[in-house]
């Protein structure tokens, strides 16, 4: 499947450049023989078929060599953050079931710690025999001999992923070898991307927006990932970043605003001309950051549209997107989008409801969790929890998000709406608005946190707010912070803001 | 207090909150623990201006400057004698 496509690539274009990481520049004809003969190694130590191994590893090559080789044996990948605490990894190794870990110095430690004394062993490979681990990705591939994988099945599982959603435990999403063969065949005919583009790849590759628009959009169409190294902090980062773009001239950059809005007030000279597509995701794109990257660097930022369940949805394509920068684009490859109400009715063109998507690379559902399942997959089809609507043209806009609506006093109030008020305060930096229990009432109240960019009070946020939103609109309380709580991506973790 | 004690309590305060004073050493690396993102570096930019007046230009945001609490208190200390 997904490895048949880079096959392709490999036999006729072995020069071509698939991986490039610091001064390592791995040629596609030198890419599949180390996931072969890594693949050969990880079947010697005994995992194979069915097998989830996870992958907890940062942006480096063995972690494109490992997913390739793991999941050509059959095996599934679970990709983990590094960063994550060892509560949290526990959660997760335990959910899956992992047979196998790949890991570096930094996480390996509390992952062999999770899985002392389990009753099923667990393989640890690490980057490195730094920590004093024998099995390094290393080893195996010198020791592993290089044979051609075989196809795997549509139906075999290809990556399990967690979604964090917006509250609650992260849930255990599946998605087959057909989910992201699919997902991957639709990348060159959307984006049009080919041998001569290169992907700059600073979102994390264990986050499906990493893996999918950086890693599935680049490997198997013949293009370059081009990855810049420990992308974390990105604002210490910046001056790699731009000597690095200048350096191999990617063409196609998927970021977050926050990376859109350093680069454009970088200090130093930046040549950003051999971007085509700039595509931003995660949340959503402030037009000053849109405005201020066109500026200086000539290039539009176009906003693209995905989650952990369904993949890559939509992006903007428009040849002309500046009047068009609000909106998440058309449908890409075989996705299609409608607009329902709370029955499951399309509503209107125009009007505003739940997302539900239909898609070849569409998740069969959330593992164990047969209830959640039923109530987000319909026949096929996933309701995203996503409000927003389509214009006459099929393009589509995110209004908000029908979870997090939040009630009082018999009103829906979408806090995105009052997020949008707020942020045109001349001191609010950042507003985000989430409903709390009312102390008296027993209703919830609305709650704005704020990031101040200059001196203001409670009594000035919420005059502000009485002078443009209807009065149950207005929030009740307003908390002052230092930055808003977010995901390595850039979601906003409002379940840490109640 | 010296420098890197000043600087450790801030970030064991400001960006390790509940996790204690012997969370981190001050030869520690931040950057690869994880322990500063770019917020907690903007926020540490901050408190660093305030409270030794120095001036951190976007040129200094350089992880050679903030990958340990002593790199840290060095970097302050050169920024301290240029403005002296």
């Amino acid at each position: 499947m997904l490895l048949d496509l880079v096959y392709a690539v490999a036999e006729d274009h072995p020069d071509q450049i698939a991986v490039v990481h610091g001064d390592e520049r791995i040629a596609y004809r030198d890419f599949v023989e180390r996931v072969e003969r890594l693949a050969a190694g990880l079947l010697d130590r005994g995992l194979g078929a069915g097998d989830p191994i996870a992958l907890v590893l940062p942006n480096v090559p063995e972690f494109v060599v490992a997913l390739y080789a793991i999941t050509g044996i059959g095996a599934a990948i679970v990709p983990l953050n590094p960063q994550l605490k060892y509560d949290e990894l526990h959660f997760r190794l335990h959910q899956s079931g992992v047979r196998g870990i790949i890991s570096d110095d930094r996480a390996v430690g509390v992952c062999e710690r999770i899985v002392a004394g389990w009753e099923q062993p667990v393989e640890i490979v690490t980057t490195s025999t730094a920590h004093g681990h024998g099995t390094t990705i290393a080893s195996l591939i010198e020791g592993g001999e290089a044979r051609r994988l075989a196809p795997r099945s549509p139906e075999e599982v290809f990556v399990y992923q967690f979604s964090s959603g917006s509250t609650g435990r992260p849930k255990r999403v599946a998605r087959t070898h057909g989910n992201v063969h699919a997902e991957a065949r639709a990348y060159p005919s959307a984006f049009g991307t080919g041998l001569d583009d290169g992907v700059f790849c600073v979102t994390p590759l264990f986050h499906d927006y990493g893996m999918t628009c950086s890693l599935l959009a680049s490997t198997p169409a013949g293009a370059t990932l081009v990855m810049l190294e420990d992308p974390n902090p990105f604002v210490l980062k910046r001056p790699r970043a731009i000597e690095l773009i200048e350096r191999e001239r990617p063409t196609i950059f998927p970021g977050v605003p926050f990376t859109f809005r350093l680069l454009a007030e970088a200090p130093q000279d930046a040549d950003m001309s051999s971007l085509r597509w700039c595509f931003s995701a995660g949340t959503a794109l402030p037009r000053e950051v849109f405005d201020a990257f066109l500026e200086r660097f000539g290039v539009p930022i176009r906003q693209l549209y995905g989650s952990t369940e369904t993949g890559t949805l939509a992006a903007n394509l428009d040849a002309h997107p500046i009047a068009t920068f609000a909106s998440v684009g058309k449908p890409v490859g075989d996705v299609e989008i409608a607009v329902v109400d709370d029955d499951g009715a399309p509503v209107p063109t125009g009007a505003v409801g739940e997302l539900l998507v239909a898609s070849p690379a569409l998740t069969s559902g959330y593992l164990d969790q047969p209830e959640l399942t039923a109530a987000a997959c319909r026949d096929g089809r996933y309701l995203t929890g996503d409000l927003g609507r389509v214009d006459e043209e099929g393009r589509v806009y995110i209004t908000g998000r029908k979870k997090l609506l939040i009630p009082v006093g018999g009103y829906k109030v979408d806090p995105i709406e009052v997020e949008d008020v707020l942020n045109t305060h001349p001191a609010i930096a950042e507003a985000i608005v989430v409903g709390v229990p009312g102390e008296n009432t027993g209703e919830e109240i609305v709650k704005a946190a704020v990031v101040p960019s200059a001196t203001c009070d409670e009594r000035d946020v919420i005059r502000y707010a009485q002078e443009r939103l209807a009065n149950y609109k207005v929030p009740r309380i307003v908390e002052f912070l230092d930055e808003i709580p977010k995901s390595p991506t850039g979601k906003i973790l409002r379940q840490y803001l109640l | 207090m010296s420098a890197a004690a000043d600087i450790h309590t801030f970030i064991v305060e400001e960006l390790l909150p509940g996790r204690g004073i012997d969370a981190i050493d001050h030869d520690d690396d931040l950057l690869a623990l994880g322990v500063i993102d770019s917020h907690g570096v903007i926020e540490l930019v901050g408190f660093l201006q305030r409270r030794y007046d120095v001036s951190i230009a976007d040129e200094d945001l350089t992880p050679e400057h903030f990958s340990s609490i002593a790199s840290i208190a060095q970097f302050v200390a050169s920024k301290s004698d240029v403005v002296g």
